[in-house]
């Protein structure tokens, strides 16, 4: 999906010269160095090749080049699943809010409808076509104009209420921005971020509030947060640590005196039947903190705190270079968006705001929340709830060390903060020592417009929800008619509506600007000479050249003989291919000496040491390509698994939704084949297996002997009935109906009791899903 | 007579100064710090009307990305406070969100609940008029409306006591329904401020199963 810019190829070589910052190299992007003395035009290899027409000759097959073929299916598949996660997330968030609405029978049927058109398969969308050429072109027109300019959709986005935000950002962050991982992209997006925090900054009047409102920034926060680099980072940093955690289920490690006491309270009139005198129920703080029983609870609970705290800086301190590049570039963009607004401001003020994104707006939330972040299965139970809340406020404090403890039994933390502040402070500043990527970015649109095939999978209602907000906002967004924007706009006219789900298709929209044509000419574009582009084209075909020779051939030896790599190569049998970069290679090696860049006398030194270095890296590449590949692995299976558990959502929903239709209906239409399904039958130790049994009160050797029956006489309506082997009757009958098991989940209740067994809720739920579900009338 | 304990939740989006309200009304301070809340819990005794109640306060945290523990919040409460900033209409314009989901939670539209303006003394920059303000609060069925200034002190404890007063009455309400209700059925002990959970049963008129399940020995 998205666009393409660069062949496949091209990620090869891409940190080789220091002109070009690597996005997909995000995660390691600080071992960028500056080697290259020659370095000001010096373009990469990767530029040379995205600029090359022969992308077909230039395909090798070694490990590496395998590997990073792995690497791109990853990042192209968390791309596109991480916005189907997205469109169903906002499904899920919607139906949420009407589902009570429903369990209470107070929808009306328009409602209810609408309900309905919100659980339509939206992933399995068809492919298809605007309604003509002429729209296609100037839709064509405006994306490019979008995608290529982001000050637009900055501009756009500070002007869109909250609620129409969301389908905006659908569009910029997953469709027209919607490869995680290419770096144009992706460069575009953060450039937008930093029109839109600059304006912020702008328009901020006081430094306490900067940041802190939920505004359209914030959400896109959010949203960039929970990118496929965003996720990975959280699961390899934050994972562990936070399932270690929630594994310590008895743990009370509360810290508030009046919390304890309360429970002291409690737990001494459990096990003596009375509370003493002396201890009064109701107390205030002040008398709660100097109780010595008290006192005596909390100490050993501080330093346990402190301990889980410390360990989680230092996880998180470790994890700087796993820090998504974009992330990193946010926080620098506060950093010098703060020193412009504040010129006297000092590292402390700084860091409380790169705390307020960092900390606030990415860690803490997964701390706190982290089965939202899909960092763990089910909802904590109470005192690791605490203690996850505790380590939060914790760190935020670290971060802007408030002169003043609003609680004042989290002064008692106080160390925390003592030993750790100037760590957390360097690690904050550290955090944004990342490269620009201004340079690169505008090479990169060069290179786009050179490509004739770019285009943008995006559906026909994201192209007309995102013209209809421009229109709406036309008058702010193109004050002046003839501009570009302005143009555009008057070209297409006014904007369709929103087509009925059903009707909504997915598109290939080819992107072209109105009035720039295509470049041919990359020298004259980029404004670099003949024999740069000469220099370029010599180190990367010698590059592929050695690629593709056995690591054993002779000519493989260092100090390289390029003149002998090429006669090699040359003169090889059997290889078309080669035997012409061969001989390429030695007309290159010529004219570069004619234009004086090479010296034969010194071994073209100059040229072989940049292909020697560019071999160490791209030996070095393979193992970190391997590497990352595994962690994209596994944040693509999380995100699978949470559109899994997505779906099994509105999977629920679905069937109450047809239960209550089919309710209000059936009294017009008289049951018509009602029919019974069931009953199935399972054994206790298949529901054991399954985790639906979630705890058994059934002695073990007569397990054996039990089973269940699974009946639906009525759509939402099912019994269950425990049977013992050899009886004819059950031992006992439960009555379900679909609403009250979806409200137990709600509560998040999980245990339903049949006396003998307790079963899981939700494992119910998805058993009940599985077997029943009424294909029919959906 | 043993003294009634309330709590109260504080809402709103961030930046709005919940905690600087909080923290006025609790302890009165004014707070300068950029210290954006994630959750605080404080407890504080006062009279009303010739009542000794004590109050649990809970300040929650404005920043979107901590939405999702807002719902245990709201089940939590018996009142709340919910507050914008007059300098933001966006600000207030959240509420009607935390509104409706609180009003869903508790199955409840007369939910004690107060809606407070904070940041009166920076009138110059004020962008949500008093009478826009007020119309929301009546739409709401009447809601009390107060322009607050956490940092004059202004407001603050009318706020505060005008909820208090409200979960008062209402536990009174509550309270005679249950000891109506007592003689025919007794009902399990329940702390008196934990709210039932599964109070929108009774529209669907089936109250006589509170697991929404019926076993049948057969």
């Amino acid at each position: 999906m998205s666009v393409v810019v660069m062949p496949p190829m091209t990620r090869t070589s891409t940190s080789s010269s220091s002109s070009y910052v690597a996005v997909s190299r995000q995660n390691t992007i600080s071992s960028h160095d500056g080697r290259s003395a020659r370095q000001s035009k010096r373009y990469s290899t990767a530029l040379y090749l995205s600029m090359s027409a022969k992308e077909k000759d230039l395909e090798i097959e070694d490990d590496l080049a395998r590997a990073q073929k792995i690497q791109r299916d990853y990042k192209a598949k968390i791309s596109s699943q991480s916005k189907k996660n997205f469109v169903l997330e906002k499904d899920v968030r919607y139906l949420d809010s009407r589902i009570a609405l429903l369990i209470q029978n107070r929808m009306a049927l328009e409602e209810q409808n609408e309900v309905a058109s919100h659980l339509e398969e939206a992933s399995d969308l068809q492919e298809g076509f605007f309604p003509n050429d002429e729209k296609t072109q100037k839709y064509g027109n405006l994306l490019f104009m979008l995608q290529s300019e982001p000050r637009h959709i900055a501009h756009l986005c500070r002007l869109v209420t909250m609620a129409e935000i969301d389908s905006l950002l659908q569009t910029v962050m997953f469709t027209i921005y919607g490869n995680q991982y290419e770096s144009r992209e992706e460069h575009l997006l953060l450039t937008m971020f930093q029109s839109v925090l600059t304006y912020q900054f702008d328009h901020t009047q006081e430094y306490s509030s900067l940041l802190r409102a939920n505004t359209p920034v914030s959400r896109m926060m959010t949203t960039y947060t929970r990118r496929g680099p965003g996720q990975s980072y959280l699961k390899v940093v934050l994972q562990e640590k936070i399932n270690s955690l929630i594994e310590l289920k008895d743990v009370d490690l509360e810290i508030n005196p009046l919390k304890v006491y309360t429970s002291m309270i409690a737990k001494i009139e459990e096990d003596t039947g009375s509370v003493p005198e002396y201890l009064p129920k109701a107390v205030t703080a002040e008398q709660a903190a100097e109780n010595e029983q008290v006192q005596a609870i909390i100490a050993p609970r501080l330093k346990m705190l402190m301990d889980i705290a410390t360990s989680f800086l230092e996880t998180i301190i470790e994890g700087l270079d796993e820090t998504p590049y974009g992330i990193r570039w946010i926080c620098k963009q506060i950093r010098s968006l703060s020193k412009r607004k504040y010129p006297d401001a000092g590292d402390q003020t700084i860091c409380t705001l790169i705390g307020g994104f960092f900390f606030l707006r990415f860690i803490n939330p997964a701390i706190v929340t982290p089965r939202s972040y899909m960092l763990i299965d089910d909802t904590p139970s109470e005192h690791p709830r605490r203690t996850l809340t505790l380590v939060a406020k914790m760190l935020q404090n670290l971060a802007n060390k408030p002169s003043y403890a609003k609680e004042p039994y989290m002064a008692k933390l106080q160390p925390f903060i003592q030993q750790n502040k100037e760590r957390v402070n360097r690690f904050m500043l550290d955090l944004c020592e990342v490269q620009d990527f201004y340079e690169s970015l505008e090479m990169d649109n060069y290179v786009a417009l050179s490509k004739k095939d770019l285009g943008l999978s995006i559906t026909l209602n994201e192209v007309y929800a995102t013209h209809a907000l421009l229109e709406k906002h036309s008058a702010a967004l193109a004050r002046d008619d003839n501009s570009h924007l302005g143009v555009i706009l008057q070209d297409l006219g006014p904007a369709p509506a929103q087509l009925p789900r059903k009707e909504n298709r997915a598109i290939n929209l080819p992107l072209f600007s109105k009035w720039e044509t295509a470049i041919d000419d990359m020298t004259a574009a980029l404004d670099i000479t003949q024999e740069e582009v000469f220099f370029m084209e010599a180190k990367a075909t010698f590059v592929q050249i050695l690629r593709s020779l056995p690591t054993s051939s002779s000519v493989a030896r260092r100090p390289l003989r390029l003149d002998r790599v090429a006669e090699a190569a040359a003169t090889l049998k059997n290889d078309a291919v080669m035997v012409r970069k061969g001989i390429r290679s030695m007309e290159l090696l010529s004219q570069l000496q004619d234009l004086g860049v090479i010296d034969r006398s010194d071994g073209f030194a100059l040229l072989r040491d940049e292909v020697e270095q560019e071999l160490v890296h791209l030996g070095s590449l393979k193992e970190k390509v391997l590497e990352e590949t595994k962690k994209l692995e596994e944040v693509f299976r999380t995100i699978r698994d949470h559109n899994t558990y997505l779906h099994g959502q509105l999977e629920t929903y679905k069937s109450y939704l047809h239960n209550v239709r089919s309710q209000s209906e059936g009294k017009s239409r008289k049951q018509q084949k009602q029919q019974v399904l069931g009953p199935y039958k399972f054994t206790h130790q298949q529901l054991e297996k399954e985790g639906v049994i979630q705890k058994s009160n059934v002695p073990d050797n007569r397990r054996a002997n039990i089973f269940f029956n699974f009946t639906s006489p009525l759509p939402g309506t099912f019994v269950i009935s425990l049977h013992y082997k050899g009886r004819n009757r059950g031992l006992l009958e439960l009555d379900l109906k679909l609403d009250d098991l979806l409200e137990m989940q709600k509560d998040n209740q999980e245990a339903l009791d049949l006396e003998y067994v307790q079963f899981n809720v939700p494992k119910v739920l998805a058993l009940l899903n599985k077997r029943f579900a009424r294909k029919k009338g959906w | 007579m043993s003294q009634r304990e309330y709590h109260i939740v504080v809402l709103g989006a961030g930046g709005v100064g919940k905690s600087c309200l909080t923290a006025q009304f609790v302890q009165n301070v004014w707070i300068e710090s950029y210290d954006p809340t994630i959750e605080d819990s404080y407890r504080k005794q006062i009279e009303v009307d010739g009542k000794q109640c004590i109050l649990e306060i809970l300040d929650t945290a404005g920043t979107e990305q901590f939405t999702a523990m807002r719902e245990l919040y709201m089940k939590s409460g018996q009142g709340f406070l919910l507050v914008f900033s007059i300098t933001s209409l966006s600000s207030l314009t959240e509420l009607h969100e935390l509104r409706d989901q609180i009003v869903r939670i508790k199955d409840d539209p007369q939910v004690p609940l107060v809606i407070v303006g904070n940041k009166s003394d920076l009138d110059d920059e004020r962008v949500v008029s008093r009478a826009r303000a007020f119309a929301v609060s009546q739409s709401w069925g009447n809601v009390h409306y107060y322009e607050t200034s956490a940092r004059r002190r202004a407001n603050v404890d009318e706020a505060f006591v005008d909820l208090c007063r409200q979960i008062i009455r209402k536990d009174a309400a509550t309270s005679t329904i249950r000891d109506m209700e007592r003689g025919s059925r007794r009902q399990r002990d329940r702390p008196s401020h934990r709210h039932r959970t599964h109070h929108h049963r009774g529209h669907r008129g089936r109250s006589q199963r509170p697991q929404g399940i019926s076993c049948s020995i057969l």
